[in-house]
């Protein structure tokens, strides 16, 4: 049998957070050939793309480059700005990986103290959770990236990893804690005095709650059923039908009109419609 | 006029404060947990200033202090004053020139190694706990942690009390220790002051009224750490 271990070992433990914050800048993606030497671009779609020609690390999806060649090829690539921050001491490297493979490295700008990250929850079971990202103490240029972004900085991938530190400050070890989307940002000013501060804060959420909140299906209107197939004219004339009460599984025999059933009269039942074809039996409203 | 300087040549006391960014529990068999959060460690230091200064003789540095304000930075030490450079004399058995010759082999984490060792005896004190150090010309001194020997070796490795921080490389390059080790520090804080009139001075054959000084707090230097 196991017995929990006695706290006995190691009484002091060294971590620092490393945040890695993707910003898609275009709605589109960008097809190898067209890359500009210099932008920073995320593999989408590997294809038959040459990337580790280009500056990334691996011919893998997900693996963020600076782009040294124009490509070629019919992969595709995401323009992001690609932002990685650290509360540690010094610039450290960490490594990507898909499964047990690191397919990229990227080195994480030390803000020591003026990075703050929010409390965040860690279950075994997949959990939603919201969290945030505080970065304290920034010149008015460091502004400008969040603000440059004129928006774009909601969606953006956000990724918190927690590093841990050995007696002799290495890192040597490191998870993820958090991944999760951009819902929000907020820039708050405090001048007290002569004292003036600048804190960009960052609201995010995790996937499962992204998820959760997704509104998924079209809507039954015209431009929503065209948006995916522009011939598609089933929802051409359902402006007519707006304001009606739908009784959808009720009995057939309930909605026969006058009318519609063969001939019929009110009076005198109508002789159970017998002119009538098949779908007459509907209330053309129930269409 | 060097304006921080000027403040640690005059302070009537300091107080050094290097403690870690740390969370601390006590766990339920009443054993403490510590979480550290790896930061720069920079030096803190606040200089008590002493009510004495004169206002005629100190104009040149309250223009200084005020130029300064609480942006600017300026590299100071504790080897100009008689008063205060025993606070970080060197402890160890090192000549300035045995000093002068060893180079950085490696400096990652808190291990600092060094080579080109002096032909001592292996029981000669390289350095003592609390010594000072300083690579080269690079900001950033700190301090050894425990008592290192020459030894035998080709190498020593000297356990340091915080990090490498330099972003540069270090290899083969040279230390200093003790008093000759720089500090770059900024105060956040830097205090107002406050004239309080007494006393007269001469001036071009006339008397004028002089004054005390009476800054409105200590001075809190905080080493300025641009780039890690």
């Amino acid at each position: 049998m196991e017995i929990i271990p006695e706290v006995i070992d190691a009484p002091e433990i060294t971590t620092g957070q490393f945040v890695k914050l993707t910003v898609y800048n275009s709605y589109d993606d960008t097809v190898a050939g067209n890359f500009t030497i210099g932008q920073t671009y995320k593999i989408e779609d590997v294809g038959n793309t040459n990337w580790t020609s280009i500056g990334a690390d691996s011919n893998n999806s997900g693996v963020i480059f600076v782009a040294t060649g124009a490509g070629s090829g019919n992969g595709t690539a995401a323009n992001v700005t690609f932002l990685t921050f650290s509360d540690s001491y010094t610039e450290q490297t960490l490594p990507q990986y898909i499964g047990n493979t690191i397919v990229a490295n990227y080195s994480y700008n030390p803000f020591g103290g003026l990075l703050t990250v929010g409390a965040q929850n860690r279950e075994l079971r997949v959990t939603s959770g919201d969290t945030s990202i505080a970065i304290s103490g920034i010149s008015g240029n460091n502004m400008s990236v969040i603000l440059g972004t004129e928006g774009l900085i909601r969606g953006s991938e956000l990724e918190i990893i927690r590093g841990f530190y050995n007696a002799n400050m290495i890192l040597t070890n490191n998870y993820t804690r958090f991944t999760g989307i951009i819902t929000n940002y907020q820039i708050t000013e405090e001048r007290d005095g002569l004292e003036d501060n600048f804190t960009i804060t960052l609201s995010a959420s995790s996937y499962k709650t992204v998820l959760e909140n997704r509104i998924a299906g079209r809507k039954t209107n015209k431009e929503s059923w065209q948006f995916f197939s522009t011939t598609d004219s089933a929802m051409n004339n359902v402006n007519s039908i707006a304001g009606v009460s739908f009784d959808f599984g009720a009995d057939p025999k309930t909605k026969i009109q006058p009318g519609y059933g063969g001939g019929g009269t009110p009076g005198g039942g109508g002789g159970g419609g017998g002119g009538g074809r098949p779908n007459d039996r509907f209330n053309e409203d129930d269409r | 006029m060097a304006g921080l300087q000027t403040i640690v040549n005059k302070c009537g006391g300091l107080t050094i404060n290097r403690r870690k960014v740390v969370g601390l529990q006590v766990t339920r068999n009443e054993i403490p947990r510590v979480t550290v959060t790896p930061t720069t460690q920079p030096w803190k230091m606040t200089l008590d200033m002493p009510s004495s200064l004169r206002y005629y003789d100190n104009r040149d540095l309250l223009e200084a202090l005020d130029t300064m304000d609480r942006v600017q930075p300026e590299v100071i030490s504790f080897s100009d004053n008689a008063c205060i450079n025993w606070i970080f004399k060197y402890q160890g058995d090192l000549s300035a020139g045995q000093i002068a010759g060893m180079r950085v082999q490696s400096f990652v984490g808190n291990q600092l190694i060094l080579n080109s060792l002096p032909v001592v005896p292996a029981s000669r004190i390289i350095f003592k706990p609390n010594d000072l150090i300083q690579i080269g010309t690079n900001p950033y001194p700190f301090t050894s942690t425990t008592t290192v020997t020459r030894g035998t070796g080709s190498t020593v490795t000297v356990t340091t009390n915080r990090p490498n921080i330099i972003s540069t490389s270090v290899v083969n390059e040279g230390i200093t220790v003790g008093n000759d080790c720089e500090f770059n520090m900024f105060c956040p804080n830097m205090p107002t002051y406050k004239l309080i009139p007494g006393g007269y001075v001469g001036s071009n054959g006339t008397t004028l009224n002089n004054a005390l000084i009476e800054f409105s707090d200590s001075f809190e230097l905080y080493e300025y750490v641009a780039t890690a």
